[in-house]
């Protein structure tokens, strides 16, 4: 996310500030392991670790934007909170660069950090703006989704956060049959063609189904579903024109963010079409 | 980026450190445990399959996947191309009314084909590449706008990244956790 999605941290720096969030960045943060775990679990564990001591070391709770991420890390702190033996092995590990995991901090999703912490209440007092009428289709993103027994920032298989969070923006949100489906992002390694058809069969069921465009929250999907929409519609046989932003970048212009500020320029689909710029009333 | 390390595969990397001996203990010891500990309790209703997001368009079916496990078959798996088809999208896990996780199956599956030596499929390599060297799967791109220009992390206002305090380090550590099994 921070070598690529840069509008999603953009609009994250923008808007939270806005609604009481410090944010602080941490030195030596790294990649959270999780898509290399086809590769190597211990790998995986090790890096989440790692970063979920970092996080100890500074005594700080985590903001995790990715949902991937999200996942990775929660995984870590089940299995280090539950399995004695292998923190002990971690542990070992991370002392040779001088770190430990305890487990004191909390992490969260930007969904429930809104929607659980910050409150739907004070959204409704930043917004300055009013949005168009529109009504947009909510991706979550597998990975805030499921599996539940990690303890998911949303319900599983009836999620609402996003829903509520975008009514208050004057965004309206109907349901729809693929709102659980993958976006294909994590075959796109290795089977490319199958992954952007995927994406491009979610496009196209959200065209068809009359959605004004997509809102969504995490960095893989956006790539999949804005930097690669032309290339995953053709892969489906379709012609795709559907604009996709991030919850944080469609919050930013309620709240009468400079559109610039949120990095929109960045979104490559047609989201000038949801005529969101102009003054703030 | 990824100067040091180019040369080096996953294959070199996981047989580097430990014999081939007590590599195949540990994973003989890994198939133990799933076959005894998970597929037992899966009585085939096809519920992950029918919601699978790889079984159209890549004829993934997880219930399949456990009913070889509990045959046994793991070579047969290993040796497979299918077990790198899925989307890790969980949806098999979360709706498994017996609790089996067939993307964790799938996960064990793909980690033991690495740790035997398989070509791994696609841009694993270079992702693990580029961790090991900078501790991202990539490095910061330069990216297009809607108005056809390219712009760098940089431009944008956004911090410096700080990346590894200690790359050496960080290199050598994780370099050890890569040939280990979980």
């Amino acid at each position: 996310m921070p070598t690529e999605q840069y509008a999603y941290e953009m609009s994250i720096r923008e808007t939270l500030p806005l609604m009481g969030v410090e944010i602080v960045d941490l030195p030596g943060f790294s990649c959270c392991g999780e898509p290399l775990k086809s590769i190597n679990q211990m790998l995986t564990l090790h890096m989440s670790a790692r970063n979920l001591s970092i996080a100890d070391r500074e005594g700080i709770d985590l903001l995790v934007p990715c949902p991937m991420c999200h996942l990775a890390l929660s995984e870590a702190k089940n299995i280090l909170d539950g399995n004695g033996e292998m923190k002990k092995r971690i542990n070992a590990k991370l002392r040779e660069e001088g770190l430990e995991y305890i487990g004191k901090q909390r992490l969260f999703h930007i969904i429930d950090l809104v929607h659980d912490e910050i409150g739907l209440d004070t959204i409704r007092e930043r917004v300055k703006k009013t949005l168009p009428d529109l009504n947009m289709a909510a991706h979550y993103g597998c990975h805030i989704l499921r599996p539940s027994e990690m303890g998911r920032p949303v319900d599983s298989e009836n999620p609402r956060k996003m829903e509520a969070i975008l009514l208050s923006l004057g965004v309206r949100s109907e349901d729809y049959a693929e709102k659980l489906d993958c976006c294909g992002g994590p075959l796109l390694p290795n089977h490319p063609e199958t992954s952007l058809a995927k994406t491009g069969q979610k496009l196209h069921a959200v065209s068809e189904q009359g959605f004004d465009g997509m809102v969504l929250a995490c960095p893989w999907c956006q790539k999949m579903f804005d930097s690669k929409q032309t290339k995953a519609a053709e892969s489906v046989g379709s012609r795709a024109h559907v604009p996709v932003l991030y919850l944080t970048q469609l919050m930013g212009l309620a709240f009468g963010i400079d559109d610039a500020k949120l990095g929109l320029n960045l979104n490559l689909s047609p989201v000038d079409d949801l005529g969101l710029k102009g003054e703030v009333e | 980026m990824m100067k040091k390390r180019d040369h080096m595969s996953i294959t070199d990397m996981t047989s580097m450190a430990e014999a081939q001996s007590d590599l195949r203990s540990e994973i003989n010891q890994r198939l133990e445990r799933l076959i005894l500990g998970v597929s037992d309790y899966c009585y085939q209703c096809a519920k992950c399959t029918s919601g699978c997001e790889s079984h159209k368009l890549l004829e993934l079916e997880p219930h399949q996947i456990v009913a070889l496990l509990k045959r046994g078959l793991i070579d047969e798996m290993v040796n497979s191309e299918i077990i790198w088809t899925c989307m890790s999208c969980f949806k098999c896990k979360e709706r498994c009314p017996q609790k089996v996780p067939p993307v964790d199956i799938l996960f064990a599956l793909k980690n033991l084909a690495v740790l035997t030596g398989k070509q791994v499929p696609g841009d694993y390599t270079q992702m693990l590449q580029s961790v090991m060297s900078i501790g991202y799967i990539q490095d910061r791109q330069t990216v297009p706008t809607r108005s056809g220009d390219t712009v760098k992390r940089e431009d944008l206002g956004l911090p410096v990244l700080s990346g590894l305090q200690d790359p050496n380090g960080f290199q050598n550590i994780i370099t050890a956790s890569a040939v280990e099994k979980i």
